[in-house]
């Protein structure tokens, strides 16, 4: 968990390539063990399927930096001069971070990791391919970033639908909106920043939620109601606010991003991912519609099973 | 010195799609992988003799250190996939399908 922070602290603060690489692979190693802590086969499975997509992805970035230093002689992270090697970057970054059309690895490792591990994944974990997105953002294609987060939404959405499992209908929740922080890295970064600082305070809070009440599955969620009743409201507002309803904190980065997007003559992009997001809200309904708004079909009176410690994930959705 | 730069390209290329393509064994996909880091060295430690800099000799050294303890990881989820799944052939690894 330390060298967690540690690695992700290296790769924010770095200027060269090299210790943006061991970043990222002291995060890498770092996870594998939390993954896997269960001895459980799936664990053991997801553990597999990370180390494997996340290797690659590394030694693709460094390759891409290599080339970039033998044709520009240096290895500063905000001069990436060789196309090439800002193609290779954009694939590495978005097999690590898991844009489309590299997200394979991404529902199946979340599936298999316990829920406070596949809510390090979808944050922290983020974080530092992020940072080195926005240090690079200038001189990657528009066209291809713009490609793949359309991409990302409409297939976060889609492949949403059909899900039962929470972890898996959070991986694609977070797929898409990876997607929107993409959209607009090439146009605004301050509004990438601001979507994955409220992307993760609102994933946090649901994954903490759902900790305490130990919902893996669609039909657990349904009798969650009396475990815990106040904490059942905000999971409401939180998934809500993850959705992106406007009164709450989730709408804000969805409107500036289209408002940028309107700004620089892409409208019908807007349109388009707006539409796209039609189909999250599809199931982000659903959880609510089965957490909140329905009773279970057998009688439940009130149980008490564990002494829940509350987090303080009751004031974020009125953020 | 383009036909060196040429032949850890090659090498690189050779391995990511030995590892992209991989079909039965997990350590196929564990070796392509150490042998782009393997690739990724060597042209790195031609930098320091291209350009009569010193000080980049350290990097060579660091991304070997780097790279022994990712094999060593990927060695160990080989293990443990195999006392968990029975061997390390791809297909058994299906238990998380959507």
């Amino acid at each position: 968990m330390l060298s967690l922070a540690l690695g992700t602290m290296i790769t924010i603060t770095s200027n060269h390539w090299v210790t943006a690489w061991a970043g990222l692979e002291i995060n890498t190693l770092a996870i594998i063990p939390l993954i896997s802590k269960s001895h459980h086969p799936r664990a053991i499975e997801a553990a597999t399927k990370y180390f494997l997509t996340q290797a690659t992805a590394s030694a693709l970035m460094l390759f891409s930096s290599m080339t970039n230093a033998w044709s520009s002689g240096q290895w500063d992270i905000t001069q990436l001069t060789n196309p090439p090697s800002c193609l290779l970057l954009t694939a590495a970054i978005a097999i690590k971070l898991g844009l489309t059309p590299f997200h394979f690895w991404f529902p199946e490792v979340l599936q298999g990791s316990s829920l406070t591990t596949a809510l390090l994944l979808s944050t922290a974990m983020k974080f530092p391919p992020t940072t080195i997105l926005l240090l690079t953002s200038h001189s990657l294609n528009p066209t291809l970033l713009s490609t793949m987060a359309i991409m990302s939404i409409a297939l976060g959405g889609w492949m949403g639908l059909n899900q039962t499992q929470t972890r898996k209908i959070l991986a694609f929740s977070s797929i898409s909106h990876l997607g929107w922080m993409t959209i607009i890295i090439t146009y605004n970064p301050k509004l990438t920043l601001l979507t994955f600082y409220l992307y993760s305070l609102m994933t946090t809070s649901i994954f903490l939620s759902m900790n305490s009440t130990n919902t893996l599955k669609l039909s657990t969620l349904m009798t969650s109601w009396t475990k815990a009743p106040m904490l059942n409201t905000t999971l409401m507002l939180t998934l809500l606010s993850l959705a992106g309803l406007p009164p709450l904190t989730g709408f804000l980065p969805k409107w500036l991003i289209i408002q940028e997007l309107t700004k620089q003559e892409m409208t019908t992009t807007a349109t388009i991912i707006s539409m796209l997001s039609l189909l999250g809200l599809f199931f982000y309904l659903r959880l609510t519609y089965c957490s909140t708004i329905t009773l279970p079909p057998n009688s439940s009176n009130k149980m008490k099973q564990w002494s829940i410690k509350k987090p303080v994930n009751t004031l974020t959705p009125t953020l | 010195m383009s036909l060196i730069h040429l032949s850890f390209y090659s090498a690189f290329t050779l391995s990511s799609l030995g590892l992209a393509f991989h079909r039965t064994h997990l350590i196929s996909a564990l070796l392509c992988l150490e042998s782009i880091i393997l690739s990724i060295y060597i042209g790195l430690s031609l930098w320091p003799v291209q350009n009569q800099a010193t000080s980049f000799t350290l990097l060579p050294v660091l991304i070997l250190a780097f790279s022994a303890c990712e094999a060593g990881t990927g060695l160990a989820i080989l293990v443990a996939s195999t006392r968990t799944h029975g061997s390390d052939h791809l297909h058994n690894l299906n238990l998380l399908q959507c």
